[in-house]
C-alpha cells in the first residue's frame, strides 16, 4: 500500500506548473476571453511538446504511453491555471478513443484537438478549437471531423470553453477505440481533477486578497469569520484531493469499483469547487464582483465544468446505487 | 502509486483478523467511563498486550511490534470491524507513549512504556484549566522546584481530565518558570495520581458517566525525574502529543468506516426507500468516511517517505469530528421515535450520538482548529 506519486510524476508535474506561472498568466487568460479565440495556440504548442497531451497516447501512437495516474497531477496543473480549449478531453477521452487511429499522430503533436458529447450534452464545448467530436453511439464511440458539421454557436459564461449546438450526425463519423462508460468515466475524472487545480487557484488568490486588503486598520485575512470561511473551502478541497488520485488508480487498473471511484472524484470535486468558489467571491467583498477582477475567470470556469461530464448529483447517484443497491 | 497490499500486509491482516475473532467479547463490556467498566477495560487491554495487539506500531522492546503505519491502519481496520471495545489505553498507547518513545530518557522508556503497553498503568491527560481551555497558554498551575531541586511542588488546578476518574497517573503540562507567560515556561510532568496532595472530583458527562474529572493540586511533591522533554520545554512536547493525536492516532478512520456501514445497514432496514433526500444523505456520509479513509492512506504513506505531519492535522480533526456527529443525526432521523429512548435495541445510536458531541469541543474545538489551518495552512495573518 503506496498512496502517493513518485517523484518522476510529482517533477513533471511542478516543471508544468512553473510553465504555466511563466507563460500563461491571468493576463493571458483574459486575452484569450477577449480575442474569442477559445484557446492558446501556443500554448497548444508548448503542451505537445513538453507531451503533456499525449501522456495517456500509446507510444505506439507517438504518444508517452503514460497511466491515469501519470496524468492526473498534470491535469491539477493545467486546472490551476484554468488553461482554455479541450486540453484534459484530448488528454484523456482523446487519447483513449483515437489510439491507432490515424489522428492519433495529431493529439501526439498537438495538430488535432479533440472534444466529446458523450453523455446526452446539449452544448457541446470546444468545437470551434477541436478538430474531432467524439459522439456516443449506444456504447460505442463515433469520431466525426468538426469540419463536417454544422455548428450554431451559444454564448457560454466561460470564455475559455465556447459552446456550439448542431444536428444530424447520428450516422456520420467513423467508429473509434475505447467504450462509452470507460471514456465517460476518463472525462469525469478528468474534470475532476482540473476541477481541484482549480480550485486551489480561487483560494490562493482569496489568500492574497485577504493578505492585502486591509479594513478596521488590518488585514481582512486577520479575522475570524474570513479565516473560518477559507478554512472550510480548504476542508472540502482536501478531501476532495485523495478520493481523485484513487480514481485515477482505478482507472489506471481498470479496478471494478471505477465507476463508483470517478463518481466520488467528480461529486466532492465539484462540491468543493462550488464552496471555493463561492468563499473566494465573499473573501473579495465588491471587488470579486467585477469584470475587472481576475476570480471571474476561475469561478466561471468552475460553474462551466461542475455540470459538465455529469453533475455532482448525477454522480452522487452513481456513488449511491454502489454503495447502497440500485432503486 | 500502488493501493493494494502486499503479501506482508495481507499476512498481517489475517493474522489480526484471527486473534480478534477467536479474543473479542461476545457481549459488549460496559462503558469505560464507569467503575466496573473501566477495570473489565483493562482486563481487556491486558488480554490485547498478551497477544501483543495492545500497541501494535511502538518498538518490539516496549510491547509492540514495530508495525509502520500502513500495518497500524490495517490493525486499527480489523480491530473496528471485530466490534472489540473501545481503548480505555488511548490517551497512553496513542498520546504520550509515542511522546516518551520520541523525547523520553532510556529510563524514563523503560520505567513507562512496558506497563502502559500492559495497562497495568492507565494514562490520564491533564491538559486543560478553568481558565485555560481553548487558550491552553494561559495555563497557570505551577510547579516550582525544591530546595534541593529534587522534586516539583505542584499546586493549581485542572479540568476535563479524561479517564481520570479511574486512571492510574497522568500527564500535563505546569508553569515552570513564574516569571514566563504563554507558550514559555512550560514543562511536561508525569505523576500518579495517588500521590498525596492531589484530590480527583470526577464531573459527570452528557451521558451521565464520569468520563472526565478536575484535578487539584495541592502542595503535590513529584520527583524531577517525572519531567518529559526537558524543563521549559512543556509547550513544545505538548504540541508534538496534539499533533500526532488531531493529525493520526486519536481518530483512524476505521471506527467510522464501520459507524457508516452500521448507518448503512440502519437505512437499508429501516430506510423509506423513496426517501431520496436521505438516500443522498447517506451516500455523502460513506463518501465522507471513505475520503477520510484515503486521506489517512496519503498521510501516512508521506510520513513512510519521511515527511512530517504539520498544520494539516486541524484539517483531519475537524473532518472526523463533524462527519461524526453527522453520521448519528443521520441514525437518529431514520430511527424515529427510537431516537428518544436510551435503553432500547438502538440504545448504541443515542450513546454514540452523544459521544459523538465531544468531537468537536476536544483536543482543541474546531473553532481553534479552523484558526490554526487559516494561520499556518493557509497563511493568513494572525489576528
Amino acid at each position: 500500500m503506496k498512496f502517493s506519486f513518485t517523484s518522476d510524476q510529482q517533477q513533471f508535474a511542478a516543471g508544468l506548473r512553473e510553465m504555466l506561472e511563466r507563460e500563461f498568466t491571468a493576463a493571458h487568460l483574459r486575452h484569450v476571453w477577449e480575442t474569442g479565440a477559445g484557446h492558446d495556440a501556443a500554448l497548444w504548442s508548448r503542451l505537445a511538446e513538453m507531451g503533456v497531451l499525449s501522456m495517456m497516447l500509446p507510444e505506439a501512437d507517438g504518444g508517452m504511453g503514460g497511466s491515469f495516474v501519470d496524468t492526473i497531477l498534470l491535469i491539477e496543473e493545467l486546472g490551476r491555471a484554468a488553461v482554455p480549449g479541450p486540453v484534459f478531453e484530448t488528454m484523456t477521452v482523446g487519447a483513449l478513443a483515437l489510439a491507432g487511429t490515424p489522428w492519433a499522430a495529431g493529439v501526439a503533436d498537438g495538430s488535432v484537438a479533440v472534444t466529446a458529447a458523450l453523455m446526452g450534452e446539449r452544448y457541446v464545448p470546444h468545437t470551434a478549437v477541436a478538430g474531432v467530436v467524439l459522439l456516443s453511439d449506444h456504447d460505442s464511440i463515433r469520431a466525426i471531423e468538426t469540419s463536417q458539421l454544422q455548428l450554431t454557436e451559444v454564448e457560454g459564461i466561460d470564455h475559455g470553453r465556447q459552446l456550439v449546438t448542431f444536428a444530424g450526425t447520428e450516422t456520420a463519423g467513423a467508429f473509434v477505440g475505447s467504450d462509452r462508460e470507460t471514456a465517460t468515466d476518463a472525462g469525469s475524472l478528468a474534470a475532476a481533477a482540473y476541477l481541484l487545480g482549480l480550485s486551489s487557484r480561487m483560494l490562493a488568490i482569496a489568500g492574497d486578497y485577504a493578505r492585502d486588503r486591509r479594513q478596521f486598520g488590518q488585514p481582512i485575512g486577520s479575522f475570524q469569520a474570513v479565516k473560518h470561511l477559507m478554512a472550510d473551502a480548504l476542508l472540502k478541497v482536501e478531501f476532495a484531493r485523495p478520493a481523485v488520485y484513487r480514481a485515477a488508480w482505478s482507472h489506471a487498473t481498470d479496478s471494478d469499483t471505477r465507476a463508483r471511484d470517478v463518481s466520488m472524484a467528480k461529486s466532492l470535486a465539484s462540491d468543493a469547487a462550488q464552496k471555493a468558489a463561492r468563499s473566494a467571491l465573499q473573501v473579495h467583498g465588491a471587488i470579486g464582483y467585477t469584470w475587472e477582477c481576475d476570480l471571474q475567470l476561475f469561478m466561471k470556469k468552475a460553474w462551466a465544468l461542475m455540470p459538465a461530464w455529469g453533475s455532482a448529483s448525477y454522480h452522487r447517484r452513481r456513488v449511491s446505487d454502489a454503495v447502497l443497491g440500485p432503486r | 502509486m500502488d493501493l493494494t497490499e502486499t503479501a506482508d500486509e495481507q499476512a498481517f491482516r489475517a493474522e489480526a483478523r484471527a486473534w480478534l475473532e477467536a479474543n473479542v467479547p461476545s457481549v459488549p463490556l460496559p462503558s469505560f467511563d464507569t467503575a466496573e467498566g473501566f477495570e473489565l477495560h483493562r482486563q481487556w487491554e491486558a488480554k490485547l498486550y498478551e497477544g501483543r495487539w495492545s500497541a501494535v506500531s511502538w518498538p518490539v522492546e516496549y510491547g509492540g511490534r514495530d508495525a509502520d503505519y500502513v500495518k497500524w491502519l490495517i490493525f486499527e481496520e480489523e480491530y473496528w470491524r471485530s466490534g472489540a471495545p473501545g481503548r480505555v489505553s488511548q490517551n497512553g498507547i496513542f498520546l504520550l507513549g509515542p511522546t516518551i518513545i520520541e523525547v523520553g530518557t532510556p529510563e524514563q522508556k523503560a520505567r513507562f512504556l512496558p506497563a502502559m503497553a500492559k495497562s497495568d498503568e492507565i494514562w490520564a491527560q491533564a491538559w486543560s484549566e478553568p481558565d485555560a481551555g481553548s487558550d491552553m497558554a494561559s495555563i497557570r498551575s505551577k510547579a516550582a522546584l525544591s530546595d534541593d531541586g529534587s522534586e516539583w511542588i505542584i499546586n493549581g488546578q485542572k479540568i476535563w481530565a479524561s479517564r481520570a476518574a479511574w486512571a492510574d497517573w497522568c500527564f500535563g503540562i505546569f508553569r515552570t518558570d513564574p516569571e514566563s507567560s504563554r507558550h514559555k515556561g512550560l514543562t511536561f510532568i508525569l505523576m500518579p495520581l495517588d500521590t498525596p496532595g492531589i484530590t480527583v472530583r470526577p464531573i459527570a458527562q452528557l451521558d451521565g458517566d464520569t468520563g472526565f474529572a478536575e484535578i487539584f493540586f495541592d502542595d503535590v511533591h513529584v520527583p524531577i525525574e517525572n519531567t518529559l522533554g526537558g524543563v521549559g520545554n512543556g509547550w513544545g512536547v505538548a504540541m508534538a502529543t496534539a499533533g500526532f493525536e488531531r493529525g493520526v492516532s486519536l481518530r483512524s478512520p476505521a471506527r467510522f468506516n464501520v459507524a457508516v456501514d452500521r448507518l448503512i445497514k440502519l437505512w437499508i432496514k429501516i430506510g423509506d426507500p423513496d426517501d431520496d433526500t436521505m438516500r443522498d444523505a447517506v451516500t455523502d456520509l460513506w463518501m465522507q468516511a471513505e475520503g477520510y479513509r484515503l486521506h489517512t492512506y496519503m498521510t501516512v504513506t508521506k510520513l513512510l517517505e519521511g515527511g512530517h505531519i504539520g498544520s494539516e492535522s486541524s484539517l483531519n480533526k475537524i473532518f472526523w469530528s463533524e462527519m461524526d456527529v453527522r453520521a448519528h443525526e443521520l441514525a437518529l432521523q431514520l430511527l424515529g421515535p427510537d431516537a428518544e429512548r436510551i435503553d432500547g435495541p438502538h440504545e448504541r445510536w443515542v450513546d454514540g450520538f452523544l459521544f459523538s458531541l465531544s468531537g468537536p469541543l476536544y483536543a482543541g474545538t474546531n473553532e481553534i482548529q479552523r484558526n490554526i489551518i487559516a494561520d499556518r495552512v493557509l497563511n493568513l495573518p494572525r489576528g
